[in-house]
């Protein structure tokens, strides 16, 4: 059981975090403060939320570009309409945004499941679509009026610590709430009957369905859990950013699949776990501020985020390969 | 027999693509009822005839990778690394002002160019091959690192006044044909000459369809996979020999909206996503169409974010429509039978 821990992605990528986090902090040693490590993890909780939808969605072997998408416009939405109708609750925004985003990716799965397209492709469509529709029914403007409850999400902080200076400083409640949808999404995917299908459908689509799990249900779920996630994500942002630019997220979708795939993830399916995903977030998140803090150009980022994809992807391949080798392979016949 | 005469006597050309070639005129005609004379002005036909080659030249290089059942998501970025890599060698070697460089420099630094290009396309294909990951995590790695040198070596800036010689490439008319339409004629003869009379087209349209049988039948998969990048990286490069031309400058975010509208172009031209099928003819026709619902809605002042999600609802209609056409002649044979 140890060894098994040892020898697993999620032990791998914690002692790479660990060496990572250690080498930044003798360079700049205002690395390992509870300050940083919060705004941190603040400024990665809306891409750990996006991971955990694009998690469910690699498991089963599908593919989802429309996330970002589905979040410019759920965001979008919700802050006009709120703002317009004087409505400040940021509970309602949270089921407004998330509604949305299901609705947005319900299409997605009707799309995907009814007519046998290849998700990516239609995700790549509907991407197009949302906000090509986005920027022209509000031609570009950018929302600076963020309805005030929202900032629930992102300054207010759990357990508050004072600093040096007497400012508080910790985890904020948005944070929270991504730890909290990690320990939600672990226990479904290991516990329910729905989030095994998942799996299931992710391993071997055609034994899936003949073992009974029900293909059309899962894949309409899948996609609508992606876009809720999208949308509760959108909200964050926008209470982290305090403002609403229609084109803030989309174009980082491949960042937060690359952050998934470091996680473990199969693209093919059948493969990957929220602790891994998790992980892949916080690698990434510890990178990208590491190099802010050895002050190197931000012109590497972009490079250095595919050196990782690459690795990471890599990586993975070469255990695939390793396991192949070490596998008796028995070919059943599809009928 | 005389079904077999009669299907002999119409090219194959005409018979293979029959759907989208009427779909081109029904498309051409339409345009033409909507912006009546403007759309077959001379004006609009040639700058019809200057801007179909990007958008071509790309297309040919994603169906190239398409016809393994992959994508190429790198092409762009390619193609922009390309053009600075120019800019950057002819600077290195001739100064600051490029305008002055001499003939055999620029020759010179376009083959270096091209011999970076080549490597992208390398890199590409022995991941995917030797390693067995996924094309699109493959060349997303690709897009994202070639992407980032492209800001680093630019710094975000724009680099233009290209010398007249690397310009005359992309930006002359020979005989009253622009030089762009020629290099992209060129190029898709090129193309379809590597595809159908090549060893190694044949190779590719059978790992497309079966990776396995392939494999027995003595074809180094590595090497097929590899050529094909190669493809894929050379028709990035025509592109931004032409970008160059008609732009007079390189930044590394140009052309960034076309990789939809070229994965679009290669599923109107019948390219199949899962690989093995897909010719250059139905590409090139399917660009056309592109080509005149572009400048088409252009003329008639349509935003150009309407026509970004145009482009996603036809991608979308397309595959409903290709979807349920097996499914029609399926049930219409079944009804013959019955």
């Amino acid at each position: 059981m140890l060894l098994k821990f040892v020898k697993s992605r999620e032990f791998f990528l914690f002692v790479f975090i660990v060496i990572f986090s250690l080498a930044i902090t003798t360079v700049n040693p205002n690395f390992l403060t509870l300050e940083n490590f919060a705004d941190l993890l603040k400024s990665f909780t809306v891409l750990g939320i996006f991971s955990l939808g694009v998690l469910i969605v690699l498991l089963s072997g599908g593919f989802d570009l429309s996330f970002t998408a589905i979040a410019q416009v759920a965001q979008y939405v919700v802050v006009y309409f709120f703002v317009e109708y004087e409505v400040d609750n940021v509970v309602f925004a949270i089921i407004a945004t998330m509604v949305i985003g299901a609705l947005l990716g319900l299409v997605n799965g009707v799309i995907i499941y009814y007519y046998h397209i290849t998700a990516i492709i239609v995700t790549i469509a509907t991407n197009s679509i949302y906000i090509g529709f986005l920027y022209v029914v509000t031609a570009g403007d950018l929302l600076y009026d963020i309805p005030e409850s929202f900032s629930f999400l992102s300054d207010t902080k759990i357990f508050p610590q004072l600093n040096a200076s007497g400012a508080e400083v910790g985890i904020c409640v948005g944070t929270a709430f991504w730890f909290a949808l990690c320990v939600i999404v672990h226990l479904f995917i290991k516990h329910t009957v729905l989030g095994r299908s998942i799996v299931a459908i992710g391993g071997n689509q055609l034994s899936a369905s003949r073992v009974g799990f029900n293909i059309c249900r899962t894949t309409l779920f899948i996609y609508t859990f992606v876009g809720a996630m999208a949308g509760f994500a959108s909200l964050i942002q926008c209470a982290v950013f305090q403002s609403v630019v229609p084109n803030s997220m989309v174009g980082h979708e491949m960042e937060v699949i690359a952050a998934v795939v470091l996680g473990g993830a199969s693209v093919t399916g059948g493969r990957g776990t929220v602790l891994g995903t998790f992980l892949g977030v916080l690698l990434f998140a510890v990178l990208s501020n590491g190099l802010t803090l050895m002050k190197i150009s931000p012109f590497f980022y972009q490079i250095f985020t595919g050196v990782v994809i690459l690795l990471s992807v890599t990586v993975n391949a070469l255990q695939d390969l390793h396991r192949k080798h070490s596998q008796v392979r028995v070919q059943v016949k599809e009928d | 027999m005389n079904e077999h005469v009669k299907h002999h006597s119409v090219p194959r050309l005409i018979t293979e693509n029959l759907v989208i070639l009427i779909l081109m005129v029904a498309v051409y005609l339409l345009m033409w009822a909507l912006n009546g004379s403007s759309f077959i002005s001379p004006n609009n036909t040639s700058s019809m005839a200057y801007q179909l080659p990007i958008l071509g030249l790309l297309s040919l290089g994603m169906m190239v990778a398409m016809l393994s059942g992959g994508i190429n998501l790198s092409i762009i970025a390619t193609a922009n690394f390309n053009g600075i890599m120019i800019a950057i060698l002819i600077k290195a070697i001739a100064g600051d002002n490029m305008t002055i460089a001499s003939g055999g420099v620029v020759l010179l630094c376009i083959i270096g160019a091209f011999i970076c290009s080549m490597i992208v396309g390398i890199i590409n294909g022995l991941f995917i091959s030797i390693l067995k990951i996924p094309d699109i995590l493959v060349t997303l790695g690709t897009m994202s690192i070639v992407g980032g040198m492209n800001v680093w070596l630019t710094e975000g800036y724009t680099i233009s006044d290209f010398p007249q010689s690397v310009l005359a490439l992309g930006n002359s008319t020979i005989f009253g044909v622009p030089s762009a339409l020629l290099i992209f004629i060129i190029g898709a003869s090129v193309a379809s000459f590597i595809l159908n009379r090549t060893s190694f087209g044949h190779e590719l349209y059978m790992m497309g369809s079966n990776q396995q049988a392939t494999r027995y039948s003595n074809v180094s998969l590595v090497k097929v996979t590899v050529q094909q990048y190669m493809l894929s990286s050379f028709f990035a490069v025509l592109t931004s020999l032409v970008m160059i031309g008609q732009l007079n400058s390189v930044k590394a975010d140009y052309a960034s909206s076309y990789l939809l509208v070229s994965i679009l172009a290669g599923f109107l031209g019948n390219v199949n996503p899962f690989g093995g099928f897909g010719k250059v003819a139905g590409t090139v026709i399917a660009v056309i169409i592109l080509q005149f619902i572009s400048s088409g809605l252009n003329l008639m002042g349509v935003d150009s974010f309407l026509i970004t999600a145009m482009w996603g609802l036809i991608i979308i209609v397309v595959v409903i429509v290709k979807g349920a056409v097996p499914k029609i002649k399926k049930a219409r044979l079944e009804k013959k039978s019955s």
